[in-house]
């Protein structure tokens, strides 16, 4: 039943027909519905506004009539969420609010809020004020899970739960809802969590190539070769699986690793070795003959030779450092007497 | 709805389901009490404040289904809103960090990003004068709002309500950080040692 507001004639004590123009004086009026009738006693006497006279006929079309605004008889404590619970543009007659807006006029102030496209047009936030978030957020309370509370650091999340997933996910308003970078999936563990020995971990280290990062002992997966993020996931977790099983198989042609290919510097066997072997044999007096196979041994076991391979060993994999340069020229001096 | 989460929980059954009950025995005796027990439960999402179900008077009884399959875990949700208006991405800000803190969120980080300006210098007539252009500028200003450790059912509750009261004119790009055990199938490798040896042997 849609009562207009304009239909309906007010009718003061004098008997006169006249219309509503504007915010009228106070008067006694009982709300019904959208229509407002009014007696027509008004507390100021005599002060009527004239209304505009009565244009045509009267019952050919039906004038808008002003009526007072909503605002008027809104209280301080009303119910908020009431007036805007939903996103809704900006009423002035439903904002008791002297709100001010636009580019001031020369010498004024910025235009009232009747009337006012400005603040129409930017979004308001009047359906979101913290009394009606609490609201929402009381009633979706039950669908909310907690956290568990053994969980309540990173390194217990990186303990328990090594691996993590990243995606994105996008909003945004255009031709269409679709965002292309959602399928993007990263996955991110650390070597340190799998189950792996020294072999299975070099070889899977080269395997992945640029995708480890050695400081942080990260191995990144990022895939979006599928064109749905489901199907990027599951090929990530495929990839890992490979890699780790691949690792753990030893090929026939391992064995042909040369001493170029090793990742890191190993002392055993190598030209540091013999060489330090050769100068201490040399450093022996002469006339004892002994076995070969025995002198290497003990030469090998002795303390400062043990010193200068972790020395060396450290020049060659760390660089040259300060305290490794130093450590060097310690071991060098003790094992040559000086 | 109940159809739809057994379909989801069927294409979830290759997930591991024993997150807690695994953790409970690494976890010492003391704390496995505040636990929840071992089977997590995801929550169904519908909340009937958003269902329009045309009835007059208000809310029902809350629509709560607890399924059987496991919850995910979210180290880190990463909301980044932009838009042209810097008024807007306050409100909105000051909205969301509100909301948070109501459902009992951990707000991690509420930051600014740098704005960022794209400019333009076009001609301004359609045909000659080239001596006399006009320039036009883009400016897009970022809101990141972090929150970390928050569980899936949790996210998504708080997730459709922000995006639901997204302004006009507002983007959001979600950047989730999901943790997860090591799968069964890479927990032991297939191919053992002593496997290997026999056959580098024959």
């Amino acid at each position: 039943m849609a009562i207009y507001q304009d239909s309906i004639r007010v009718q003061d004590c004098f008997g006169t027909l006249h219309k509503r123009a504007g915010p009228s004086p106070p008067a006694v009026s009982f709300p019904v519905g959208r229509a407002a009738y009014s007696l027509g006693l008004t507390a100021s006497n005599g002060v009527e506004r004239q209304g505009l006279p009565e244009r045509g006929n009267q019952g050919q079309r039906r004038q808008r009539r002003a009526v007072e605004p909503r605002t008027e008889r809104m209280t301080v404590d009303q119910d908020w969420t009431a007036v805007y619970p939903t996103a809704a543009s900006f009423k002035p007659n439903s904002v008791p609010l002297p709100v001010r807006m636009g580019y001031p006029v020369k010498r004024g102030v910025p235009p009232a809020k009747k009337g006012n496209l400005e603040l129409i047009k930017i979004p308001n936030f009047l359906h979101l004020t913290p009394e009606a978030i609490k609201k929402h957020c009381e009633a979706l309370k039950p669908f909310c899970t907690e956290w568990p509370a053994a969980l309540d650091s990173d390194a217990k999340c990186e303990e328990h739960f090594p691996i993590q997933v990243e995606s994105k996910a996008y909003v945004s308003a255009g031709p269409s809802l679709r965002n292309p970078n959602a399928r993007i999936i990263t996955l991110t563990v650390k070597l340190s969590s799998l189950n792996l020995d020294e072999h299975a971990r070099k070889k899977l280290i080269r395997l992945s190539g640029e995708r480890y990062n050695k400081d942080t002992d990260t191995l990144t997966i990022t895939t979006d070769s599928c064109p749905m993020k489901q199907q990027n996931y599951d090929y990530a977790m495929y990839l890992l699986t490979v890699l780790y099983h691949e690792s753990w198989k030893t090929e026939a042609w391992e064995k042909e690793k040369t001493r170029a290919d090793m990742e890191e510097y190993v002392w055993e066997d190598s030209p540091s070795q013999k060489n330090i072997l050769e100068t201490l044999l040399r450093m022996r007096p002469l006339g004892e003959k002994e076995e070969e196979g025995e002198v290497r041994e003990e030469l090998l076991g002795r303390v400062e030779v043990q010193e200068y391979k972790d020395s060396v060993t450290k020049l060659k994999n760390e660089g040259e450092t300060e305290t490794n340069m130093q450590q060097y020229k310690e071991a060098v001096k003790k094992l040559l007497n000086i | 709805m109940t159809a739809s989460m057994r379909i989801a929980s069927v294409r979830l059954l290759s997930k591991t389901r024993h997150y807690f009950s695994s953790e409970v025995a690494v976890q010492p005796g003391a704390r496995t009490v505040h636990h929840q027990p071992a089977s997590t439960r995801n929550v169904c999402l519908i909340p009937v404040a958003f269902l329009h179900k045309g009835r007059a008077y208000g809310t029902q009884s809350s629509s709560v289904t607890v399924t059987e399959e496991p919850d995910l875990l979210f180290q880190k949700l990463s909301v980044l809103v932009k838009s042209h208006d810097k008024a807007v991405l306050d409100s909105y800000e000051f909205f969301a960090t509100l909301a948070a803190k109501e459902l009992g969120l951990t707000l991690a980080k509420v930051f600014e990003p740098p704005k960022n300006i794209e400019r333009l210098t076009l001609l301004k007539s359609v045909h000659i004068f080239k001596k006399h252009r006009v320039q036009y500028e883009m400016r897009t200003h970022y809101r990141c709002i972090e929150i970390s450790r928050i569980t899936g059912s949790t996210s998504r509750v708080y997730l459709e309500y922000i995006q639901r009261n997204l302004p006009e004119g507002v983007a959001m790009e979600v950047t989730k950080t999901a943790i997860e055990k090591v799968p069964d199938h890479i927990q032991m490798p297939l191919w053992s040692v002593q496997s290997q040896e026999k056959q580098g042997s024959q």
